[in-house]
């Protein structure tokens, strides 16, 4: 579903992914760990073209975003969820989710809306339609945004860092929307400080550190079992 | 000194039609400007290098001259071009039009930018192009915030709107000139034509001031 060969991507002279590869197949669900700086959220945002590669391919469902791909036609098939949400505050929740399936996939108001409306009750948010963003608390906003991603039929979902910003007692219903997905077959891809999360729905785990992937495999194994130096290392400050 | 108030009272429903003309030069230049400033001000910051060069250049060539010069231009210049004489009406609105466009440009690139980048980006990745982003994300947002910077415009347009009374074009400033030719009334007149400008402009500056409230608490 996604492959990336040879990623390299620098801000001014600064190399912040040295050389990538990465293959993610359907269904998988790929959940991307490091430090910070470490170039995680890059690698993520490379895979929508929001961060222009410097050099190398990615290629995503078949259209290859670093060649002749249609870039607005490709991102139609990859949601993405920030950390901060990025709702429009000046929409009503329901127009936030219905927005983009009737203006870029032409879609009928009445049945984007309906869309819209089943998946706010999938989130659990069926009766916030009419809320403006800033109405909601942290979580709801980060459930909504999930939504008006899914509202799209994507193919893919990236997440980066999608509960970095929510308050404790909120980390749990956004994780608890995406494990759903994740069960429900969805090709993801995660960047995360939620280490639970990560062992419980990730087929996957990539540590990644100065701009490369250091070790990658099943949660569970990586967990118990790194390999290398600087897995163990990050691993013991953060589990 | 001798002020003749039954002088100024007279002179009061000719100077309030002027009064008149003078906010309407003034809103349909500010809605010309309006037009001209967001596709300008969108051209400053779009990523075609071209459209860039020309919006600052439109922006720096009608900030950097004066506003008086540029009524002789479409005035008196223009006609020399095109072989036709203007209207005062079209040359007064053409001029304060184009001029208030180029500084409601900058207020426009300047609300465009202080929206989050994180909406662009939202935007776009939900695969709605740079041009659609703008039209439904970026500039209904800008618009709550230059409500302010476009009332300052909106009060500096009126008060130099008055330049074109030298194109005689009928105005407030213009009648005034007009009445104290016949009467010799300069003090009561200026007096006159200063405080109806006065009420004019706190009017609007109130005004805007209530706009911002409203805006801000939806």
């Amino acid at each position: 579903m996604i492959d990336i060969k040879n990623l390299h991507k620098s801000f001014g002279d600064h190399e912040v992914l040295k050389g990538i590869d990465l293959h993610i197949n359907p269904q998988e669900v790929v959940v991307i760990i490091g430090p910070s700086g470490s170039g995680k959220s890059t690698l993520l945002r490379c895979m929508n073209l929001l961060e222009v590669p410097t050099s190398g391919s990615v290629v995503v469902d078949g259209m290859d975003l670093t060649g002749d791909a249609d870039i607005n036609k490709a991102r139609e098939e990859i949601g993405m969820v920030f950390q901060r949400f990025n709702l429009f505050p000046h929409m009503t929740v329901l127009k936030n989710i219905t927005l983009a399936p009737m203006k870029v996939r032409n879609i009928s108001r009445e049945e984007a809306e309906k869309t819209a409306q089943e998946l706010l009750e999938r989130v659990g948010l069926g009766d916030k339609a009419d809320a403006y963003p800033p109405q909601l608390s942290g979580g709801q906003q980060q459930r909504v945004a999930i939504a008006r991603a899914l509202a799209m039929k994507p193919k893919v979902m990236l997440f980066d860092e999608p509960t970095s910003a929510l308050d404790p007692e909120m980390v749990n219903e956004v994780l608890d929307v995406m494990k759903s997905l994740a069960n429900d077959g969805m090709t993801m891809a995660v960047v995360t400080h939620e280490m639970g999360f990560a062992r419980e729905v990730g087929d996957r785990l990539l540590f990644v550190d100065g701009g490369t992937i250091i070790e990658q495999g099943d949660p569970r194994e990586v967990f118990e079992n790194p390999k290398e130096e600087r897995t163990k290392l990050f691993l013991s400050k953060v589990l | 000194m001798n002020l003749n108030v039954d002088l100024m009272i007279n002179s009061l429903p000719l100077l309030i039609v002027g009064a008149g003309i003078t906010i309407q030069i003034t809103a349909i230049s500010v809605g010309l400007g309006l037009i001209i400033g967001m596709f300008v001000g969108i051209a400053r910051i779009c990523n075609v290098k071209v459209l860039r060069a020309l919006a600052a250049v439109y922006i720096d060539f009608l900030r950097g001259t004066p506003l008086l010069v540029q009524i002789f231009l479409i005035y008196f210049a223009l006609p020399m071009v095109v072989g036709q004489r203007v209207d005062p009406f079209i040359a007064a609105i053409t001029a304060c039009g184009i001029n208030s466009g180029a500084y409601i440009a900058e207020i426009f690139r300047a609300g465009i930018q202080a929206i989050d980048e994180g909406q662009m980006e939202a935007g776009r990745s939900l695969g709605m192009t740079w041009v659609q982003t703008m039209r439904y994300i970026i500039v209904p947002q800008a618009f709550k915030n230059i409500v302010p910077p476009l009332g300052n415009e909106f009060i500096a347009l009126l008060k130099d709107s008055s330049l074109v009374s030298v194109i005689g074009f009928e105005e407030l400033t213009r009648r005034g000139q007009l009445i104290i030719a016949r009467t010799y009334g300069s003090l009561e007149i200026w007096i006159t034509v200063a405080l109806i400008y006065l009420v004019m402009t706190l009017t609007i500056s109130r005004l805007v001031s209530y706009m911002e409230k409203r805006l801000a608490t939806k």
